[in-house]
């Protein structure tokens, strides 16, 4: 890496891997023999309940935590000073200076990762200039709302290019226009060959914009796979709506069937094999009008609720 | 003096750096030699260290700071010398005929307390006794042989002026005695002329009077920059705690040199401001003619800016640690009051013994002692009560026990830095420290 021509191309192709990650702060066990990984051009999401130790996780790769075992490896090597200057990171708990304007603090943090001092200014300027807040460079963080704070600490961790994008909770306290623009940011890093890691409650997003997803409870992985895959594996689900049906009660009872999620008169079910689809149709029509009756894909959220079962 | 002070702040540098070696071998991954430069620490930490110049000489906490100090050293220097400053003469009124050897005898006796005498020759009694009421006579001598003031002079007054009188109404009644022993010339001239004879001590003296300003004013100064510094470090620290930026900085830089930086970044602040509280100590007392530089006070001062040097690099590490305990003003409470407290020990003892001109054996003892040589060392140089080895010897000891405060603080720091919530416990800062 180091001898090699310099350049965005230069850092296409690089691979996070954890390796049997553990860590223990007293009685808790944040992270239990965590294994999974990061391949380049994609999204990948990370979800998991509070607690289950994604923070932690996120933290390990940056040495900010001590581990009890394992290993973060970068393109096969432990991770190294270098290698993280080379890593973009947002924290869950966001932070800047307060009381330092905009572009001086990406400047700062820019030549902290080894920019130049003009190509950190320029590159701080381009990404604000992409974010929406161009206008604001030269005021004081603490003058900013909450949105625009995010957007800064997104360039911050974007601004030097980096190979690897880990982001704690980025969409976090975002009003829509707010997510999709740093939805469309994370997406073109990714393209661009950038690793991109990032931990999200908004399962829905994270359904728009991940091509994977690990899932971990407990400091454990129990999924892990290509968004698409998971969404095709596994029972068959059908999503019925009948007039005036608010809660699904007429499906609690049908042997090998299980609601799934009941979310404004649409009632997903999941089918056993033994379960003929026909008879379900029947006993909807029963129930009332039938105005929606369809085979579907199984939601991010199923996939979680049903990992974490 | 500026080569003795950059001497030492290129050991402390050095200190950190071999801190700052066995650290990264630990931390080294196989490949990572070849891809970071070599000097890339310093460049970090120069980064880190050029952001709180910036950000800190900006502040108008500095600039009032500075103007405080300022004020205070101006204040130490100035109004002694106004307290001891040239006297007004004493002006005496004489009536009748008084011969030239009385009159020498009474600017003799003016000299030996301090001040100078103004003659008058008035005309009679009365109106020497109305310039006397009115206050533009002190003492009015009538005869050679009886002296009057306008107010008794009680025995426990200590002013000039009843110096003054008392001391010329005993060598008057010398000189009348004399002449009424009819002496010759050459004998009363030899009684006239006697001297005190000089008093010998059996301990080394001191040259406490001219040491006083000097060893006071750097006193004051080395206790206000340590107080003022390294509050600057705990609450830095702090805030980059409680405002979370550091888990950003530290996801690309390494704790050492972040706090390697940000000492040496308000270290050189603070050298910035002694420098320029010196220049201006300097210039004043030349000004005001104050015994600033006078006797052992340029050393004085050289080792109180050396001392204020390793003081500072000292303190700095125990203070970054304490701040990186606590996230709120109320946390860092609790821990900054024992931090403080050898300091105020140290200064106490030291302007104590700087105002007695006396090297007590405590004082000796705190020469040696890393937290409170910064304020006894250079007392103790002023009183010249140490050797230069010995100061070395001092300084030496200091070093070492700096970069030992250094080791345990940085590992304190990396420990607590990250913990939010409650206070770190120092239990648990020192848990598996080293």
């Amino acid at each position: 890496m180091s001898g090699s021509t310099e350049g965005p191309d230069s850092s296409a192709g690089g691979l996070l891997q954890l390796e049997g990650l553990c860590r223990r702060f007293g009685a808790l066990t944040a992270l239990d023999n965590l294994t999974f990984s990061v391949p380049s051009g994609q999204v990948v999401g990370f979800l998991g309940p509070n607690g289950a130790g994604k923070t932690t996780t996120m933290r390990a790769v940056f040495g900010l935590t001590d581990l009890d075992a394992g290993t973060v490896r970068w393109n096969g090597q432990p991770v190294g000073q270098a290698d993280r200057r080379r890593f973009g990171y947002m924290p869950e708990e966001r932070g800047l200076y307060p009381a330092m304007q905009v572009g001086e603090q990406l400047e700062y943090l820019g030549r902290l990762h080894g920019m130049a001092s003009g190509d950190a200014r320029r590159a701080g300027e381009e990404w604000l200039e992409r974010l929406g807040i161009a206008e604001r460079l030269q005021d004081k963080v603490e003058e900013l709302s909450h949105g625009n704070q995010q957007r800064v600490q997104l360039a911050a961790a974007l601004l030097h290019g980096p190979d690897l994008l880990v982001l704690d909770e980025p969409l976090a306290g975002l009003d829509p226009s707010g997510i999709d623009t740093i939805g469309r940011v994370l997406v073109e890093q990714a393209r661009s060959g950038c690793c991109v890691l990032f931990s999200s409650h908004q399962l829905d997003q994270v359904e728009d914009l991940c091509e994977s997803v690990a899932i971990i409870d407990h400091g454990r992985l129990v999924v892990d796979g290509r968004v698409d895959d998971l969404a095709t594996s596994g029972p068959r689900r059908l999503v019925v709506r009948i007039e005036g049906d608010r809660d699904g009660m007429w499906a609690r009872h049908l042997g090998g069937v299980t609601i799934s999620e009941v979310a404004g008169g649409e009632v997903r079910l999941v089918l056993d094999d033994t379960v003929d689809s026909d008879a379900v149709l029947r006993a909807a029509m029963a129930a009332g009008t039938v105005t929606e009756f369809v085979f579907a894909r199984r939601r991010l959220s199923e996939v979680f609720r049903e990992a974490l079962a | 003096m500026t080569g003795v002070v950059v001497l030492i702040a290129l050991a402390l540098i050095g200190a950190v750096r071999v801190v700052l070696r066995t650290r990264r071998r630990r931390d080294a991954s196989p490949r990572q030699p070849t891809t970071l430069p070599a000097a890339s620490w310093l460049g970090d930490a120069g980064l880190v260290a050029s952001r709180e110049i910036r950000e800190r000489v900006r502040g108008r906490i500095f600039r009032v700071g500075t103007l405080l100090i300022l004020a205070v050293v101006a204040g130490a220097i100035v109004i002694p010398t106004l307290i001891h400053s040239t006297p007004q003469p004493e002006r005496v009124g004489v009536v009748g005929a008084l011969p030239a050897a009385l009159r020498s005898t009474m600017a003799t006796a003016a000299k030996s307390v301090g001040t100078t005498v103004h003659i008058v020759d008035e005309h009679d009694a009365a109106a020497a006794r109305a310039q006397l009421r009115s206050g533009r006579l002190d003492l009015v001598v009538v005869d050679g042989t009886v002296l009057v003031v306008n107010q008794p002079i009680s025995s426990t007054d200590t002013s000039t002026t009843a110096q003054f009188v008392a001391a010329t109404a005993r060598s008057l009644g010398v000189a009348r005695a004399l002449a009424d022993a009819h002496l010759s010339p050459a004998q009363s001239s030899a009684l006239a002329q006697a001297r005190p004879l000089p008093v010998h001590s059996l301990q080394a003296g001191n040259a406490k009077s001219k040491v006083n300003t000097t060893a006071v004013v750097g006193l004051i100064l080395t206790f206000l920059m340590l107080t003022q510094y390294n509050t600057w470090i705990l609450m830095g620290v702090m805030e980059e705690k409680s405002s979370r930026v550091i888990e950003v900085l530290l996801a690309a830089i390494r704790p050492i040199q972040l706090l390697s930086g940000k000492v040496l970044g308000i270290g050189l602040v603070a050298f910035g401001q002694a420098a320029l509280v010196v220049a201006v100590a300097l210039v004043l007392g030349a000004a005001v003619g104050s015994d600033l530089l006078h006797g052992s006070a340029p050393l004085v001062l050289v080792s109180t800016l050396v001392w204020l040097v390793l003081g500072y690099a000292f303190y700095c590490w125990v203070y970054a640690a304490a701040g990186s305990m606590a996230e709120r003003q109320d946390q860092v409470q609790s821990l900054a009051l024992p931090l403080t407290l050898p300091i105020l020990f140290g200064y106490v003892a030291a302007i104590t013994a700087a105002s007695t001109g006396d090297a007590s054996t405590l004082l000796k003892v705190l020469g040696y002692l890393p937290p409170t040589a910064p304020f006894a060392m250079p007392v103790l140089v002023g009183l010249s009560a140490v050797t230069w080895w010995q100061f070395m010897a001092s300084a030496a000891i200091s070093v070492v026990c700096t970069v030992g405060v250094a080791r345990v603080a940085t590992s304190v720091y990396r420990r607590a830095i990250l913990r939010t919530g409650r206070r770190v416990r120092l239990r648990e800062a020192f848990a598996r420290a080293g």
